[in-house]
């Protein structure tokens, strides 16, 4: 499996879960669908916590991991990225819809998000 | 003489005709003829810039009579400016290229890890990757690797074959390397000096780029479809019509309109428009700098 589905996977998990893990218990959730090795899913947190998106804590004898912001957050930070270029900062990606300014952005976010619940 | 001429060409290239290509509404019919206009303008007047800093202190030294210490030092400090344009638009260009490369890989491992496979249900292409967000929102995110980024939302108020015709707009933008045209302009927006940096140019040529996506989309998805998935989108973004005093408003309008109908682009003005890019590039070097060169080689004051 490739490793990029494997990262998706175990931050998934960690998602869902909404509490911090032991690389046990990732281990366990993982292989209720296949067979993968236990250092191969600490590798993948380990690889995880270096970029920053989950948190690793030391708790009683295990250590825990924990995502470093919810699916939600993390996909309004994405959607921002997306749709900030200025020419100051660098045209990175296109888009369909159009700039809007950051404010504007969030703001959209925000409505998008409480018009859906 | 010459230098006064390349001045006046490139100030009027650097000024005015900037002015007119962006206020232009022929390059809605033509708009790949409109881009090579935008890049054809944009070099020569560089090219012009650089003739000046070289051609002047070789008149004014021919005139003065030459061999004089004075000539050679105004000389090299004209060697020296015209070095630093062309330095200063490199460097450029290498920060705008590795900074949206670094911006891009990261943009690409998140949509990755955020990716919803579960609600691809359907959607061809391994380069697609569905967020979890209500707000509408397709883009596209160029380079090597490339990635297709809808949302949720997106699936939510287009149908099937909207969303193709988005994903086909999309994927016209990463088949033809958009982004590189894009980076090249930021590039030299940024190498231009603070005071003097006019923001048109890169606007209308993002605008000119979105035109050239929408038309391999209609040849593909059909312009029904495309049109009303621009519509829905623009829609659908809750404080599109807040924003008023966003020109992309006027953008928006535009795209529509040019989908409504039969086919807008023309032939003719494709045609003209690219002859004219390649003429602006072309004739400035042959008429103004080949003479220029050829008494320069005659006169030259090291002999
Ligand atoms: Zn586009």
């Amino acid at each position: 499996m490739a490793r990029n589905d494997l990262e998706r996977e175990v931050m998934a998990k960690l998602w869902d879960a909404g509490e911090a893990l032991t690389v046990r218990q990732v281990f366990e959730l993982l292989n209720r669908d296949r067979d993968l090795a236990y250092t191969t899913v600490m590798t993948v947190l380990d690889r995880l916590a270096k970029k920053g998106l989950v948190i690793q804590r030391k708790d009683d004898r295990a250590y825990r991991y924990a995502p470093a912001q919810t699916r939600e957050e993390m996909t309004a930070g994405v959607m921002l990225d997306a749709l900030s270029a200025t020419p100051d900062r660098d045209a990175a990606l296109a888009y369909f819809v159009g700039r809007l300014s950051p404010e504007a952005l969030t703001a959209a976010i925000e409505k998008a998000r409480n018009i859906e619940r | 003489m010459t230098a006064l001429l390349l001045g006046a060409l490139g100030l009027t290239l650097s000024l005015l005709a900037p002015k007119l290509l962006a206020t232009a509404r022929w390059t809605d019919r033509a708009p790949v003829a409109g881009v090579l206009l935008w890049q054809s303008l944009t070099l020569t007047a560089v090219l012009c810039a650089l003739g000046v800093v070289l051609a002047a202190p070789e008149e004014a030294s021919r005139a003065a009579g030459a061999r004089h210490p004075e000539t050679v030092a105004a000389l090299l400090f004209s060697l020296a400016v015209a070095a630093t344009i062309v330095i200063r638009l490199i460097v450029s260009l290498v920060k705008v290229t590795s900074r949206a490369r670094a911006r891009r890989d990261r943009h690409r491992m998140l949509v990755d890890l955020l990716d919803r496979v579960e609600r691809h249900d359907g959607l061809s292409g391994g380069e697609v990757r569905i967020l979890e967000a209500p707000l509408p929102l397709a883009y596209c995110v160029p380079g090597r690797d490339p990635r297709v980024v809808l949302s949720d939302g997106v699936l939510k108020v287009l149908d099937r074959p909207q969303v193709d015709a988005v994903l086909a707009h999309e994927r016209a933008h990463l088949r033809h390397k958009h982004e590189l045209v894009m980076e090249s302009f930021t590039a030299f927006y940024q190498a231009v000096p603070g005071p003097l940096r006019d923001k048109a140019p890169l606007d209308a040529v993002h605008l000119l780029l979105e035109m050239v996506a929408d038309d391999a989309a209609r040849r593909r998805a059909g312009s029904g479809p495309l049109r009303a998935a621009l519509e829905r989108l623009t829609d659908a973004v809750p404080l599109a019509e807040e924003v008023t005093a966003d020109p992309e408003g006027e953008s928006r309008r535009r795209r529509l309109a040019r989908l409504e109908g039969p086919v807008a682009s023309s032939v003719a003005l494709t045609v003209a428009g690219t002859a004219a890019a390649a003429g602006l590039l072309v004739l400035p070097t042959v008429i103004l700098v080949v003479p220029w060169l050829a008494r320069a080689l005659d006169a030259w004051p090291f002999q």
